[in-house]
């Protein structure tokens, strides 16, 4: 009560919406928008880069092409810097391999002696050596004796191209440079061989 | 005696320091720097997986590449270079700072201002408006011609005040 003998006590009037009321919706939705578009960018770059990797090379599909350097002393008769498509007429056996594999060292040999079987035929052998150090690699070639062709796959790009899901594998390609069969797993000369055969009579 | 005993001392002292000199001087590269250089680098073979923290095959060969060149007088810049060029930037742990990972770097960042700007702009708009509120409270207790004309256009103000009047 005041000196009026007025009680003042009623609830007071709503208060006015505040005069930033607008801008401060803005700034929110404009937030919101820029929050859900970064997703987005993030999400488009992710699925391009996995779109760019392409699907992996089957029975029948083109093998893609690539280019990579022969380690010293492994260029099997062929130029120091090889392009996969340079080689067209010739059948190819690309085996990827890598010295701490312990899989590889099961299909060493018979890759070796394969290879000396059908070397005059004009099949080639292609060793790219996947994910591996420099001087390890090189005594593993030592070790196994090793005279067909054989390079580093430099960051991984004839790895990714081919995707492949370990070492070893083996692409089977023919003199017009389509995959006519991919192998998973070690390999026995019976079993090069008989793929090799394969090659040869198309 | 006493110049014997210093004499044997002092050779004692000279050769110890001498072969620790030499021993320092021929070790190899100590262990922890391989480690540091690993620990800046992803193992291939296991997908987020530390390098210096992986024991598989691959690893340790890498490892040992890593000692080797540390040993051959290189620095952790060339070795993390060697590592970048043969087996692509993916390979270290924190992608390089170019225009193709740029969004990489970008993007935290900027979720975190959008983050604490939308936060920002909502606590200042809630404090406008309590403060608001509590000047709209204050002003309707006080002497106001405008309260006393929402008073009275209330009316169960109006009555209270008839009913406190008529007790008076």
């Amino acid at each position: 009560m005041n000196s009026e003998g007025t009680l003042n006590a009623s609830p007071a009037t709503p208060a006015a919406p505040a005069k930033g009321n607008g801008k401060g919706r803005l700034l929110i939705v404009a937030g919101a928008v820029a929050a859900i578009a970064a997703v987005g960018v993030l999400f488009a770059l992710a699925f391009s880069l996995v779109s760019q990797q392409g699907a992996r090379p089957t029975a029948g599909s083109p093998a893609p092409d690539f280019s990579m350097a022969l380690y010293p002393g492994y260029t099997g008769g062929l130029p120091e810097q090889i392009k996969l498509s340079d080689l067209r007429g010739r059948p190819v056996v690309m085996n990827f391999w890598a010295s701490w594999c312990v899989e590889c060292f099961k299909e060493a040999d018979a890759l070796e002696a394969v290879y000396r079987k059908y070397k005059d035929q004009g099949v080639v052998f292609l060793g790219v050596d996947y994910l591996d150090t420099e001087a390890p690699a090189l005594a593993y070639l030592q070790q196994y004796n090793v005279t067909y062709a054989n390079g580093v796959d430099v960051q991984q790009k004839i790895a990714k191209a081919y995707r492949i899901t370990g070492v070893p594998e083996t692409f089977f390609i023919d003199k017009n440079g389509i995959v006519r069969e991919v192998i998973i797993a070690p390999l026995s000369e019976a079993q090069l061989s008989a793929s090799i055969d394969r090659l040869l009579e198309e | 005696m006493m110049r014997r005993f210093i004499l044997i001392f002092l050779s004692v002292f000279v050769s110890s320091w001498l072969i620790t000199a030499i021993a320092f001087a021929q070790a190899p590269v100590p262990d922890d720097q391989t480690y540091r250089i690993a620990k800046q680098l992803n193992c291939p073979t296991c997908a987020g997986r530390n390098l210096a923290d992986c024991p598989t095959d691959t690893c340790t060969q890498w490892k040992n590449e890593i000692k080797a060149q540390l040993d051959q007088g290189k620095n952790a810049e060339d070795v993390l270079a060697y590592f970048e060029a043969r087996f692509g930037p993916t390979v270290l742990q924190e992608p390089p700072k170019d225009g193709t990972t740029a969004i990489l770097w970008a993007a935290p960042v900027g979720a975190a201002i959008v983050f604490f700007g939308v936060v920002g702009v909502v606590m200042w708009r809630m404090s406008q408006r309590r403060s608001a509120h509590t000047v709209a409270a204050t002003a309707a207790i006080g002497p106001n011609t405008s309260a006393h004309a929402s008073a009275a256009a209330d009316p169960f103000v109006s009555e209270l005040e008839r009913e406190v009047k008529d007790e008076l």
